[in-house]
């Protein structure tokens, strides 16, 4: 386990230094919000507001496809992925050093992104901010399981950037549902439903042993 | 070739057509009701067709035995074709007897879902170089994809839209004299599963094969 | 380190054909033979990073795509391993840390000052030069000190005195035990490196020598580079 945490923190250290992933994505998303505005006019009423914790999960799955896009390709530069195939350990936890330093990143941009929708939407964010950050965080677990797994996977294939799409979005539809449907209540009435709560867990769980587990026939050769 | 289970299934299409033109039409739908019996049949073979994809992927990488692909491709293209047939004769029976083309119930829903994993699946396939990594990411995704199934099942019924369809089985809307076709139907569909994609398999095989007699 | 029946395809094309080969702790051995004889494939599948599609394959008895098989070997390849935007040195500790190395700090500075990088032990990878970046990737290579080293083709690109060094490098290697197999064009060195060298032709060895013996080598080589074994 230590060596997915060096592996972690070694991709943070990239990033850190360069910070293009997070300000990319950062911008991609406020860009989606801004989208969202004109796609419907009449800015903040309430059948806005209504769908708003759609549209806010729409744009976070959006950023994590245009993020997670690029969480395998520095491997690839001089072969690091090598590197790694040939650490002994199990390769799960390649997976989850890279899944938790893209969590990491994709945080950034979705703290920031809420609050562009408080802002256009007229949301009360803050009165919510824990449940939506613990929400969000939920959510975007089973996001980065299987980003960062087909983010492998597709980096690999003839047409990278429609091949990521075309294998997570399918998968995704739990997630989605889950996710925004607990924060439709969580805007609403201040609580999240237990049932939302509950299929968020066992499809991250699903997803993340999954991916753990099949992680090895990534890699190899 | 003529095999075993073309036989079967030619023998069982005729039963079942036969028993299809005979059975009773439905009071309130009307002859569109008929189609029933081939759009629950294609559903029933759609998602056999993943599972023998899925099971077979998992096979592959357990084994690494090329011949466990031949199955996951040839399920996967088989189940894709059946995927299609039930989502296309599903607004057709939807419009006769319910009045508007598409409906957001869980059942019709999570066998769209299905049918872009089949699509995706297929892609993934053709965009992979090398066969051996395309056998290898296909089986990966094939076991994920199927584990996702449920979930996706799970989800849409708690959240989804209104359940449209008829509880066929559960409720016993299917009338007297019904039954039978019903159930004959079913079977031809899976036994049309069962040989399509053997047949599919053995071209996966023969056309793998090739190449070491000309080569 | 052991092959037995050891075949490898991909798709259609057999990299590897029932390959039988068998290392002794503390060999120097040099693997030859044209481009696409199989010799970068078998060097992969030794280090863990490919499966056999066939046969079996040992380091030290233990399956070679096992995890403590993997702690075994260290591998030195074309491309260098290296993040760009890392320094020498923290490649190094991450390395290390991936193989597992008590102190990878100690480690890293051990081999740096090895490798003469100590220098530019600071700076960014991506700022190094070619021959620099080789040097680093080698340390990056024996972080672990692994007692089975594979190099695939390790002098290329190199000049006189660089691969020189290397030569030292490796017999210093070899001197203190290790198991070195190398993969190379240039006779010259395997003869220097190895004590035994097997000559590789469409994925199956067909000669084997003793590497002193370099009119024979020589005569081996070249019948395979032009076809005719």
């Amino acid at each position: 386990m230590r060596e997915g945490v060096a592996l972690c923190l070694k991709d943070l250290l990239i990033e850190w230094r360069s910070r293009d992933r997070v300000v990319s994505t950062l911008l991609f998303a406020l860009l989606v919000v801004l989208v969202f505005h004109f796609a419907l006019p009449g800015g903040a009423t309430a059948r806005t507001q209504e769908n708003a914790p759609g549209l806010l999960w729409v744009a976070y799955i959006l950023a994590a496809l245009f993020g997670l896009g690029r969480a395998f390709s520095l491997e690839l530069d001089n072969d690091a992925i090598a590197g790694l195939a040939l650490a002994p350990v199990e390769r799960g936890w390649i997976f989850l050093g890279k899944a938790a330093a893209n969590l990491v990143i994709l945080a950034l941009a979705q703290a920031v992104t809420a609050l562009a929708f408080a802002l256009v939407f007229e949301l009360d964010v803050f009165a919510v901010a824990g449940r939506l950050a613990g929400l969000v965080l939920l959510g975007s677990l089973g996001l980065c399981a299987i980003g960062t797994f087909f983010s492998a996977v597709a980096v690999r294939t003839r047409f990278r950037e429609v091949m990521l799409p075309l294998l997570m979005l399918p998968l995704l539809v739990p997630v989605l549902s889950g996710a925004v449907r607990a924060t439709t209540s969580l805007f609403e009435t201040g609580s999240v439903p237990f049932d939302a709560v509950q299929l968020l867990i066992v499809t991250d769980a699903i997803y993340l042993i999954g991916s753990f587990l099949l992680f090895d026939f990534v890699v190899d050769e | 070739m003529i095999r075993a289970s073309g036989i079967l299934l030619a023998l069982f299409f005729a039963a079942t057509t036969w028993l299809v033109a005979t059975a009773p039409t439905d009071s309130m739908q009307g002859a569109i009701q008929k189609i029933l019996y081939v759009h629950v049949p294609c559903a029933f073979a759609a998602y056999a067709g993943f599972i023998v994809t899925g099971v077979s992927g998992a096979l592959y990488l357990w084994r690494r035995d090329e011949r466990f692909d031949w199955w996951a491709l040839a399920g996967a293209e088989v189940g894709v074709v059946f995927c299609t047939l039930n989502i296309a004769s599903g607004p057709i029976w939807a419009r006769g007897t319910w009045g508007h083309w598409w409906a957001w119930d869980p059942r019709l829903t999570v066998t769209l879902i299905l049918w872009f994993i089949y699509l995706a699946y297929l892609m993934l396939r053709s965009f992979t170089e090398g066969s051996e990594r395309t056998a290898r990411f296909a089986a990966v995704y094939g076991i994920l994809a199927l584990a996702a199934i449920p979930l996706n099942y799970y989800a849409i019924d708690l959240f989804g839209g209104a359940a449209m369809h008829p509880e066929n089985l559960e409720r016993d809307s299917l009338g007297a004299g019904m039954r039978l076709p019903f159930a004959a139907s079913v079977l031809t569909g899976l036994i049309a599963l069962w040989h399509l994609v053997t047949v599919r398999q053995d071209i996966a095989r023969r056309h793998a094969e090739v190449p070491e007699i000309t080569g | 380190m052991v092959c037995q029946s050891l075949s490898k395809r991909f798709g259609r094309a057999v990299a590897l054909d029932a390959l039988e080969l068998v290392v002794e702790p503390g060999e120097g051995v040099a693997l030859l033979g044209p481009n696409g004889a199989g010799k970068s494939t078998l060097l992969r599948l030794i280090a863990g990073l490919a499966r056999p599609s066939a046969g079996h394959l040992a380091v030290d008895g233990t399956p070679a795509h096992q995890r403590e098989a993997r702690a075994r070997v260290g591998y030195i390849g074309h491309a260098t391993l290296l993040y760009g935007e890392l320094t020498a040195r923290e490649n190094l500790v991450f390395a290390g840390k991936l193989h597992g190395v008590p102190d990878p700090g100690a480690r890293a500075d051990e081999l740096l000052a090895e490798e003469e990088l100590a220098p530019v032990a600071g700076d960014r990878v991506q700022s190094l030069s070619r021959g620099m970046s080789q040097r680093l990737a080698i340390a990056r290579g024996l972080i672990h000190d692994p007692p089975l080293v594979l190099l695939d083709e390790p002098f290329s690109g190199l000049d006189r005195a660089a691969a020189r060094r290397l030569t030292d490098r490796l017999q210093r290697l070899r001197a203190g035990g290790r198991t070195v197999v190398l993969v190379t064009h240039e006779l010259s060195r395997a003869a220097e490196l190895s004590t035994a060298s097997l000559v590789l032709s469409r994925g199956r060895v067909v000669h084997t020598g003793r590497s002193e013996d370099a009119a024979g080598m020589e005569h081996a080589y070249l019948a395979a580079v032009e076809g005719r074994a």
